[in-house]
């Protein structure tokens, strides 16, 4: 579904990214961990092209959309992104953040938004805030509404870039719950996070990143019960 | 007390002088409402391009050229740039009240500028991401969610400017025409009173930026809207 080709990122003279590699199949849960600086928001920031890479392909559903032929503009209307502070259209009443996008982009009429909007807020058990403005809402009820607004454009990927790190701790859960939903559903996911848990529960594949590179891949079982790399073991040892 | 009163009378009532001033104030108010509009859109518009990058995040040559423009009108008086445009550029103009507009809309156009400027960029950079990985252009994100939120910072500071340029274009009687103050400079020397007439437009420029703040005020009330918790 989603090809990583040798996937190089600079800022300036920092490289953070350093020839990347990987393969992403429909349906997988790809959980991505790694120190900070490694390089793993980097990378998933790289996958919907809100960076530019210095060089090397990223192809979706059989596009390469790092040819700069491609309408990126497009190609995001199908995936899906949760960032770590929510980033809720400050302006706009909750029902609104969820709608202003299929709409604007003609994906559905005004009606057909807001049913399914109201539709998905009750998924996540927040209908009663359609009228509200995003400062009224806690951290846990933005990130809900934030993974909803996403969810409203029927993306085939949804990626998540350290979805609960802002969050305070009581309000973790409910937003994990709502991914693990999502997860269940049969969505495919790329999760940056520092969630072990998480990692171990849901994530079909789990990714060691560290110096701008994937260090360590295995299922969660072997991943967090035999790790290979020493920099992992350490790694472990430290967040376990 | 029967001198002030005396004073007042002779200044604005007598001779029907107050219709010296209101057609004065009627300049005042021309020139100020016009140059806030051309400053408007000038200053919308080089903010914009100021702000422009190519793909590779370095300047335009749209982006230079109105760095050169703000740069320029901020670091020149405007009185000296009235001249210029009455005498040089616009020599040739018969409509005094089109060239202080220009020239005062011109001058407003950039601090304008900087200040929508700085109110696009004081929108937290997660806003345009957000908007973009919905599939959003840059256009629409501009246009749907970054000038509504940018709007309410730009607010006070563009009050500010249109209440500075108000009392700014008192100058307009350099190059003879007749506004307020010149009026009233006119009539402290046909008077031989150098304080009634002056203190009464300083009252009548404090009213009308009074004015403006109020509805300001209002209107930023109203945008506040959204920040209700």
């Amino acid at each position: 579904m989603i090809i990583v080709k040798d996937l190089h990122k600079s800022f300036e003279d920092n490289q953070v990214l350093k020839g990347v590699n990987y393969h992403i199949h429909p349906g997988e849960k790809i959980v991505v961990v790694g120190p900070s600086g490694s390089g793993k928001s980097t990378f998933l920031r790289c996958l919907n092209l809100l960076e530019r890479p210095t060089s090397g392909e990223i192809w979706f559903d059989g596009q390469n959309i790092t040819d700069p032929r491609i309408d990126i503009n497009k190609v995001r209307q199908h995936m899906g992104m949760v960032f770590q502070h929510f980033n809720l259209f400050n302006n706009l009443t909750i029902m609104n953040n969820i709608t202003l996008a299929p709409v604007k982009l003609k994906l559905m009429s005004e009606e057909e938004a807001k049913e399914n909007a109201l539709k998905l807020l009750k998924r996540v058990g927040l209908e009663e805030k359609a009228d509200a403005y995003p400062a009224s809402l806690s951290g846990g009820q933005k990130q809900r509404i934030a993974i909803v607004r996403s969810l409203a454009m029927n993306p085939r990927v949804m990626l998540f870039d350290e979805p609960t790190s802002a969050l305070d701790p009581e309000m973790v859960g409910e937003v994990l719950e709502v991914m693990k939903e999502l997860a269940e559903s049969g969505m495919t996911m790329v999760v940056v996070t520092h969630e072990m848990g998480f990692a171990r529960e849901v994530g079909t594949k789990v990714l060691f990143m560290d110096g701008g590179n994937i260090v360590e891949e295995n299922t969660p079982q072997e991943f967090f019960s035999n790790p290979q790399s020493p920099r992992l073991q350490e790694f472990l040892s430290k967040v376990l | 007390m029967q001198t002030i009163w005396q004073h007042i009378y002779a200044a604005f009532i007598e001779a029907d002088r107050w219709k010296l001033y209101l057609k004065g104030l009627g300049v005042t108010l021309e020139v100020s409402f016009f140059a806030a509009l051309l400053g408007i859109l000038i200053g919308t518009i080089a903010a914009f391009l100021k702000l422009s990058t190519k793909k590779n995040g370095s300047k335009t040559v749209a982006s230079r050229i109105a760095s050169a423009y703000i740069d320029i009108i901020r670091g020149t008086p405007t009185t000296v740039q009235l001249l210029i445009m009455w005498s040089g550029i616009l020599a040739t103009c018969k409509n005094s009240v089109l060239i202080a507009s220009l020239t005062f809309g011109i001058n407003s156009g950039a601090y304008v500028a900087e200040i929508v400027r700085a109110g696009i960029l004081a929108v937290d950079k997660g806003q345009m991401e957000a908007g973009r990985s919905l599939g959003l252009n840059k256009f629409q994100t501009m246009r749907y969610i970054i000038i509504p939120q940018a709007f309410k910072s730009i607010l006070p500071p563009l009050g500010n400017e249109f209440i500075v340029l108000i009392k700014e274009t008192s100058i307009v009687g350099y190059v003879g025409m007749s506004d307020l103050t010149r009026v009233a400079n006119q009539m402290t020397s046909k008077l031989f009173d150098v304080f009634t007439p002056l203190l009464g437009i300083a009252f009548i420029y404090f009213v009308l930026t009074k004015v403006l703040s109020i509805l300001l005020a209002k209107l930023e009330r109203r945008l506040r809207k959204s920040d209700n918790r």
